[in-house]
């Protein structure tokens, strides 16, 4: 329940930062807070009458997915949970006859074809180490999966990246104002819907991030610099990127991800050749 | 009741109750007939189910009455060859004739003790053919007066369509309760030659044209059949199912193997033999609900299990996930461009065969148990799927994707029904998925340095498998932007019955798959293979990760309801969608160009032809699936 929190002081952290980059002072830190509350206020207009159910549904899912991750459930799970969670959002853009939010959702979907094989190839990285697709046996190694698993960390930038909608793979709804298609999926979301959809987003954050804490899984403090670090290398690529289509989007991700994870899969399998 | 009654009855009353149909001609008689016999066969089956696994011995009168059958089969498919001057089907006609007629009169046949075997295996797919398959002939129903209604046919083919819709459901049952090879042989012909028949039911030339395919490349799979009899009697002195699949993997048992899994492949659709499966949509949407979820296909991935335990862990099994793995990435690629709905759904068709074949090949435990759980849950949500596409089709006369848009207004029942479908083939926690789960799970956990690219092929696949029906759910919920009410919709009482009926069974086998695994997947695993894929009250296992079932189903309805409470307390004007300002103020889906024209919005679908032409990978992948063919042959020969 705790995870939107969680997710919306770290927009807010990600809102400061990003406004340093830029020599800008950038918004308090509970700015994210304050907007959410303010469109929780405004007049509801809505695209559909399916379209606030769906947005709850982008929220309810992905809080659900986090508490997957929060009592240490399967990782495959997590992440199908997680694809229900954008399916909400996609089919509430799809929902009116909006063009900007058709195109958006298009990309979206595209967005989600890129990563999530890359999600669950490192998952199954993980299996490799661990023998179980449980995240409570990370936990029990007595080695961080980062030693391990270099390369599957790595691997999660352009995933973190498409999922937090930044720069060069924000072709489905761009935050900054370089953006081609209004506010692309979520163009027609207004009000109590958007931030709905604002509070889901922070979440998947919040998930992601919390996905890549278990590298380190042995030290929460440890774990969480480490999130953290993923954190900020997302951001600086962000500033220094222009956006690049979708074509792009889904070919970098699946080369770069699949070759990452497939050679750090080789080079363990490597080691245990050799140690035995 | 004892079980040679049963057997009689799931084999031989839905023939007779065909031909019963077809000597009345007349619409209540067929009504009540079909009626019967889908009562009959459900209730046979039941009780075939509980009364558990025996063998037996019929009298010897139906040797030679299956033998007289055979021959007249072959004969009639060398006359359709000949009828429709295509050489293709001779030749594969005569293969067959020549040889299965010298072997039983040349060689004087080989008797097999005894001649039917009922097992757990076989006991679930009777379960399937006989409450999915009876479900869909009862659907045929309706929807076969509303064809030949649309159609204008004036001398009705109903009769004889219902015909070999019926024997379809008993020549399944014969194939899945033989234990000689020959008499599965022949059932294996006469769902050929019911799916000729059925898929050139409209007599249109692309119809007759399809079927012709449909014909060559099942009667190819029928001469691999003839080899693997005649392997069987000179290598290994056997025709006994049973006694064939005792033998370890000798070289000569793994080229019978070989030529029963080609067969497998040409039955089930697999790459390169895909083509006829696609070609079989012409037909009437009963018939491709019918061919596609509970028949006909599952024969190949049947006998694959069947025989899957006696080549565990050699090199033809790993030739067995390829082609299976490659079959699944090539349709979900094919389908992302497919325009028409029932194109769409045999993609999916084929490559759900292409996972089962994968998971049975996988060959442990975990991948046999996913095998098994796919097929049980991909023949329910399949049928659904094809049974709403008929309705949708004989309602709004469209089978393209892009024209279904907004369908909720104008079909709800249906449309909400199949949206449910659709949810129950890709989305947790249904039963589809949790086989999809259990299958990654297995494909990881098994043994072998090439289970990587294997899951990459899977995951890349499944991806796209979203991708498709994530963007056909898009266009059918579309709701119009006035904010009218949802329309009224009738629909007649054979349609609701099977709709509704196939509804709840998706509902609450996807609500107790704890409960499926346990009665039906479990019992049906060969000897030698120790469950792992076990369902307890409120989690599916796998002994490498666990699937929570109950807690997921309340989360997810749940955030359902307090979603509909929020829509419900906060409300909202509907307001029309944003397009820069330009709106036609009393029409929310138009917008305003130069000089105040009105134009209506369109959106069209996600298609990417501009990245791949789809003709292309269907040839280059019928190409690689006739090399990975050749390369299993390969394998097992050298």
């Amino acid at each position: 329940m705790l995870s939107p929190i969680i997710g919306g002081i770290l927009m807010g952290i990600d809102r400061k930062l990003t406004a340093r980059m830029q020599s800008r002072m950038g918004p308090p830190l509970m700015q994210p807070f304050y907007d959410a509350i303010k469109l929780w206020g405004k007049e509801p207009f809505i695209a559909s009458s399916l379209q606030p159910v769906l947005a709850f549904g982008y929220l309810g899912f992905s809080v659900a997915a986090f508490a997957l991750l929060a009592f240490g459930q399967d990782m495959l799970l997590m992440i199908f949970t997680m694809a229900i969670a954008d399916l909400c959002l996609i089919v509430a853009a799809f929902n009116s006859k909006s063009p900007y939010s058709n195109i958006g959702a298009r990309r979206e979907l595209i967005g989600m074809m890129s990563y999530e094989p890359v999600m669950l190839l490192a998952a199954i990285s993980i299996f490799f180490v661990t023998g179980s697709f449980m995240i409570d046996s990370i936990y029990v190694i007595n080695q961080p999966l980062l030693t391990f698993l270099p390369l599957t960390f790595l691997a999660l930038i352009p995933v973190l990246i498409i999922d937090m909608k930044k720069s060069p793979f924000d072709v489905s709804g761009s935050g900054h104002a370089h953006q081609e298609l209004v506010r692309g999926i979520y163009t027609e979301f207004s009000g109590y819907t958007l931030a709905l959809v604002e509070l889901g987003h922070w979440t998947k954050v919040a998930l992601l991030l919390g996905f890549a804490s278990l590298f380190w899984a042995q030290n929460l403090i440890i774990g969480t610099v480490l999130a953290f670090a993923l954190f900020f290398v997302v951001l600086v690529i962000d500033n220094s990127y222009p956006r690049l289509d979708w074509k792009t989007m889904i070919k970098t991700t699946w080369i770069v991800g699949f070759l990452l994870i497939i050679a750090n899969i080789a080079g363990l399998i490597a080691r245990m050749v050799i140690l035995s | 009741m004892n079980g040679d009654v049963l057997l009689a009855l799931t084999i031989g009353f839905p023939p007779l109750a065909g031909l019963l149909c077809y000597a009345l001609n007349n619409k209540t008689a067929r009504r009540l007939i079909v009626a019967l016999t889908a009562v009959v066969l459900i209730g046979s089956s039941i009780l075939l189910y509980q009364g558990g696994g025996f063998a037996y011995e019929p009298a010897p009168i139906f040797e030679t009455v299956v033998l007289v059958l055979d021959l007249a089969l072959l004969a009639y498919f060398l006359y359709a060859g000949y009828k429709n001057r295509s050489w293709l089907v001779i030749g594969l006609a005569a293969l067959q004739l020549v040889p299965v007629a010298y072997f039983e009169f040349g060689l004087g046949g080989m008797a097999v003790e005894p001649m039917i075997v009922v097992n757990d295996l076989s006991l679930v797919m009777s379960l399937i053919i006989s409450i999915v398959g009876s479900l869909i002939v009862v659907y045929a129903l309706s929807y076969m007066d509303e064809h030949e209604h649309h159609l204008h046919i004036e001398q009705s083919k109903q009769p004889r369509f219902f015909f070999f819709m019926l024997l379809l459901l008993g020549a399944m049952h014969g194939l899945v309760f033989s234990n000689s090879l020959y008499w599965v042989y022949f059932f294996w012909e006469v769902t050929t030659l019911c799916s000729y028949e059925l898929i050139r039911h409209d007599g249109t030339e692309i119809a007759i044209k399809n079927s012709l395919t449909a014909l060559w490349m099942n009667l190819l799979g029928g001469v691999g059949f003839v080899a693997a009899i005649y392997i069987g009697y000179y290598f290994m002195g056997s025709l006994s199912i049973e006694e064939l699949t005792q033998y370890s993997a000798a070289p000569i048992s793994l080229l019978l193997f070989a030529t029963l899994a080609f067969a497998a492949f040409t039955k089930s659709a697999q790459f390169p033999f895909n083509k006829w499966l696609q070609g079989a949509m012409v037909a009437p949407t009963p018939v491709s609900a019918l061919l596609h979820s509970s028949t006909m296909v599952n024969a190949g991935i049947f006998l694959i299990l069947r025989f899957a335990p006696a080549f565990r862990g050699t090199s033809l099994s790993y030739a067995v996930v390829l082609i299976g793995a490659f079959t699944f990435l090539i349709t979900a690629v094919l389908a992302l461009n497919e325009r028409v709905s029932k194109g769409i759904l045999a993609y999916s068709t084929i490559g759900n065969l292409g996972l089962i074949i994968l998971c049975a090949g996988i060959n442990t435990p975990l991948g046999y148990a996913a095998a098994l759980t796919l097929l049980i849950f991909h023949s329910v949500s399949k049928g659904l799927l094809f049974l709403c596409a008929g309705v949708v089709e004989n309602r709004v006369h469209t089978r393209l994707i892009e024209d279904w848009e907004g369908l909720l207004a104008k079909l709800p029942t249906t449309t909400i029904i199949m949206v449910i479908g659709m949810l129950s083939m890709f989305l947790p926690p249904f039963g589809m998925l949790i086989g999809k789960w259990a299958a990654i799970d297995a494909i990881s956990s098994s043994p072998s340095m090439g289970s990587l690219l294997i899951i990459m092929l899977v995951l890349v696949g499944s991806a796209a498998t979203t991708l498709y029906y994530a963007k056909w759910l898009g266009h059918l919920l579309v709701l119009p932007q006035s904010g009218k009410k949802l329309g009224e919709e009738s629909l007649p009482l054979p349609y609701s019955i099977s709709m509704f009926s196939f509804l709840s069974l998706g509902i609450i086998l996807g609500a107790g798959v704890s409960m499926v695994l346990g009665a039906l997947v479990i019992p049906a695993m060969p000897a030698g293979y120790i469950n792992s894929l076990t369902g307890s009250l409120f989690e599916v296992s796998t002994g490498f990760g666990s699937f929570i079932t109950y807690p997921f189903w309340i989360g997810a309805i749940a955030i359902f309801m307090i979603g509909t409470y929020i829509a419900k307390r906060k409300g909202g004007v509907v307001k029309p969608p944003y397009v820069s300002g330009e709106n036609v103020s009393d029409n929310p889906e138009a917008f305003k160009t130069t000089a105040d024209t009105q134009v209506p919005i369109q959106v069209s679908s996600l298609f990417m032809d501009n990245e791949f032409s789809s003709t292309r990978v269907l040839s280059y992948g019928v190409i690689a699936g006739t090399l990975l063919v050749m390369i299993m042959f390969l394998t097992v020969v050298l």
